[in-house]
């Protein structure tokens, strides 16, 4: 069986910063597995400014691979399907890997209707804000508007500028009083296209094949064709909760906590690598 | 176009069966579906309980296809290789003056043949079943309830009857009927198609499409159901579990289905809007279901959806107990009305109708009828495409191979998009695959 001193699962921002530090402290062996056909994981989908230092998240990506050293193995297209407390790795396409240490930074994964307690029927034109991103910045697609954007932090207002920049109406409902985004992401807000209804909640929503309008807490139905939820982010370690916690494991970036900014991420990313390493010199 | 031997209306379960089963015949046989796929109606929408047979009046024809089809599941599903589980049911009380009632289906469900049947304790129950909120006061326990996939039961249906011969038309609505010399002609939208004998699996509109040729008989009243999805990671019940609504609440069925999700129903008598969730039947259906399974973590939830119910009634207003089979005309049969256990007794009431237009039409069996269909395989293709329920890309191409049109449709096929992130990360990745089917790009 293929063996590697330090397996990374995601190569998002986190897997890559931990690969590298890892690589860094001196481990000779480390591979990185993604389902994705690259590296960068989030990052590829956000082209909008306020990674690092006012990059976009492409760009952000882009300098990070820098880092990377070339002899890290590279596993593209592949999802890791289980670990096994042998320290066996089971890929789609039936391979495995044997590692000595495991670094998972699998990213968290969205919050989704079904989950939400918003009753009326199943239409069409309900998306996650997370989906509608990558749609929209990595397939060129275009939202029917008017839209409702269920959640105000950065990502419901990230949406919203994007949207009101190619024109399309939206409206953020938000539960708590104010706001929830970073001042830096809140200047949609100034947009005619946008509109912001503090206090409430989507209840309901109505349409048979396609979505036509949401039901608000306070009463009111907004017509709408979209509703975007970006309501929160759920880290992502299906993976690994059978496991315990055993000493060869480290969980960093948002599969650990959910982190607001990339350099939270790259912080616990590389202390995780330096970890592995450690604990692989001292336990193997 | 040559007069099919028959013509089946609808294909949800009940018409893909009623297909299936016509071709155990030397009969050609028409399917026509109105919707893009087979099985997008009552049958997606439904608790998924195989039923033991102790809730049907003996000597009833309920009665007896139910014990009979039950006792039939597990070579139905080896023969078409769908996955069945027999988890056994328990249906509970916490009221000492219930317990007649259980007593009264114990021996209706002997009389009925329900093999196993038995009263537990309150405490015998809880042993069974440690989920079970403290204080029980007695259950009925029947083995013999399993659960199955509803769905991928009718498709699967579906594809043994075309493999066996059955012509399929989808998109095809039948708006009008006429009486011909011969048989029938069915006006669709697609042009008119004639046939000797007719089948009517038409579900929800059964009646109004009987009434395109015949006086109004039976009709159908609406009501619904509320459902939730938990995560399969979330802990669940052994078994299927019902609760009789009682005053401390609405009456509920929990069940543990073969993909490992927990399905939570409840009955709601009014409906506003068909197929759509209201909130307070959404709260009220947490309530309930934290009154039973106290333990149950319900931030697991990630799916409610609402289900509609057609109840038969006699012109007049007397409702009907009993399936309802009619034949308002020579050579014509409508199922009218098949609500619970439509999906136990679905291979049952296909045999039944196809027998009768048999019968009418002096057929002898087909000796080339093969009951088998195989399953979409699991590739091993490292390509996963829908990560929740790690589906490759193969599967995906399988499925659409074998008629998926939609995403929904190969969400009906593979389970696609049924995980925790409810397709969220898959659904415009399997849409980009279905647009390079089309196009011929792939
Ligand atoms: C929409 C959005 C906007 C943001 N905007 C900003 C911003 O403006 N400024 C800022 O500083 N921060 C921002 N952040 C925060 C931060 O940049 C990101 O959270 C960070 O990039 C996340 O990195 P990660 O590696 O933890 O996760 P991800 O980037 O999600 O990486 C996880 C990787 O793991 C892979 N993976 C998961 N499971 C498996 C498996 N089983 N097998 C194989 N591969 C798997 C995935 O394909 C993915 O590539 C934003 C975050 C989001 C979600
Ligand atoms: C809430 C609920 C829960 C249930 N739970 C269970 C259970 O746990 N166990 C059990 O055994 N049974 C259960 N049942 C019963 C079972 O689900 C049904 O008996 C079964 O699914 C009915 O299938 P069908 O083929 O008649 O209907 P459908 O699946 O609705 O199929 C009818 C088809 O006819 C088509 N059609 C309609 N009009 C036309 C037309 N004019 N031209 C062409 N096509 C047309 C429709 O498009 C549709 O596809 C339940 C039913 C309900 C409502």
């Amino acid at each position: 069986m293929e063996h590697y001193d330090l397996l990374v699962i995601g190569g998002g921002a986190a897997g890559i910063a931990a690969a590298t530090a890892a690589c860094g402290a001196g481990c000779a062996s480390v591979a990185i597995v993604d389902r994705k056909p690259t590296l960068g994981g989030v990052l590829l989908q956000c082209t909008h400014r306020g990674f690092g230092n006012n990059l976009t998240g492409i760009e952000y990506a882009r300098q990070l691979l820098k880092d990377l050293p070339p002899e890290v193995t590279l596993i593209f297209n592949t999802t890791v399907l289980s670990v096994e407390d042998t320290r066996v790795a089971h890929l789609s396409g039936g391979r495995r890997l044997s590692f000595s240490q495991l670094i998972l930074a699998t990213g968290c994964r969205e919050i989704p209707m079904g989950a939400l307690p918003i009753a009326g029927t199943r239409p069409k034109g309900v998306y996650t804000a997370g989906q509608m991103q990558e749609m929209m910045n990595l397939h060129g697609f275009v939202p029917e508007g008017p839209a409702v954007i269920l959640g105000s932090g950065d990502l419901g207002l990230i949406l919203a500028n994007q949207l009101a920049q190619v024109g399309i109406p939206a409206t953020l409902v938000e539960k708590q009083a104010h706001c929830g985004g970073l001042t830096r992401n809140r200047k949609c807000l100034g947009d005619s296209h946008v509109r912001l209804i503090c206090g409430q909640t989507v209840t309901e929503v109505s349409g048979q094949k396609k979505l036509e309008a949401c039901h608000l807490s306070g009463g009111d139905w907004i017509v709408c064709k979209t509703l975007l939820l970006a309501v929160g982010l759920r880290p992502e370690r299906t993976l690994v909760s059978h496991l315990g916690n055993p000493i060869w494991l480290h969980l960093c970036g948002n599969c650990n906590t959910v982190h607001p900014m990339v350099e939270g991420v790259l912080s616990e990313a590389i202390q995780a690598g330096q970890t592995a390493w450690e604990t692989m010199r001292e336990h193997g | 176009m040559e007069a099919y031997d028959v013509a089946v209306i609808g294909g949800g379960i009940l018409g893909c069966f009623a297909a299936r089963n016509v071709r155990r015949w030397n009969l050609s046989v028409a399917l026509l579906e109105a919707a893009e796929d087979v099985c997008t109606g009552i049958t997606r929408a439904n608790s998924a309980v195989v039923y033991a047979g102790y809730d049907n009046k003996p000597g009833s024809r309920k009665a007896e296809m139910t014990v009979r089809g039950n006792g039939n599941y597990e070579s139905l599903c080896r023969e078409l290789e769908v996955p069945f589980c027999r988890c056994g049911s328990l249906l509970v009380t916490y009221d000492g003056a219930s317990l007649p009632k259980l007593q009264k289906k114990l021996s209706e469900g002997l009389k009925n043949g329900v093999p196993g049947l038995r009263l537990l304790t309150g405490a015998e129950a809880q042993a069974m079943e440690p989920m079970l909120r403290p204080g029980v006061a007695g259950a009925l326990y029947a083995p013999s309830t399993g659960t199955v996939n509803p769905w991928l039961l009718g498709i699967a249906a579906f594809e043994n009857a075309v493999e066996n011969g059955a012509t399929a038309y989808r998109n095809t609505a039948v708006t009008d009927i006429e009486k011909t010399d011969t048989g029938y002609l069915l006006k669709t939208n697609r042009g008119p198609i004639p046939c000797r004998t007719v089948i009517n699996c038409a579900g929800l509109f059964a009646d109004r499409v009987q009434e395109l040729l015949f006086p109004r008989s039976t009709r159908l009243h609406w009501d619904g159901a509320e459902y939730l999805v938990l995560d399969k990671a979330a802990p669940k019940p052994r078994m299927v579990l019902f609760h009789q609504a009682s005053s401390c609440g609405k009456g509920i069925t929990a069940v543990p289905c073969v993909e490992g999700n927990l399905l939570i129903s409840g009955v709601r008598k009014e409906i506003e809007t068909p197929f759509a969730t209201t909130p307070e039947g959404l709260r009220e259906l947490h309530r309930a279901a934290k009154a039973l399974l106290p333990e149950l973590d319900l931030n697991q939830v990630i799916r409610s959806f609402a289900a509609v119910r057609p109840n038969p009634y006699r012109e007049g207003g007397q409702s009907l107990h009993d399936f309802c089979i009619e034949n308002p005309g020579p050579g014509f049969y409508s199922l009218i009305g098949i609500k619970t256990p439509g999906l136990t007794c679905a291979e049952e009431l296909g045999r039944y109708v196809a027998q009768e237009a048999a019968a009418f039409l002096k057929a002898q069996p087909n000796p080339d009828f093969n009951p088998h269909r195989h399953a979409i395989p699991k590739s091993d293709d490292s390509k996963i495409v829908c990560q929740c329920q790690g589906i490759t890309r193969s599967e995906i191409l399988e499925a659409i191979r074998r008629g998926a049109s939609t995403v929904d449709g190969i969400k009906r096929r593979l389970g696609s998009g049924m995980g925790p992130c409810q397709g969220s990360r898959c659904a415009f990745a399997i849409e980009t695959i279905l647009e390079g089917y089309r196009n011929g790009t792939l």
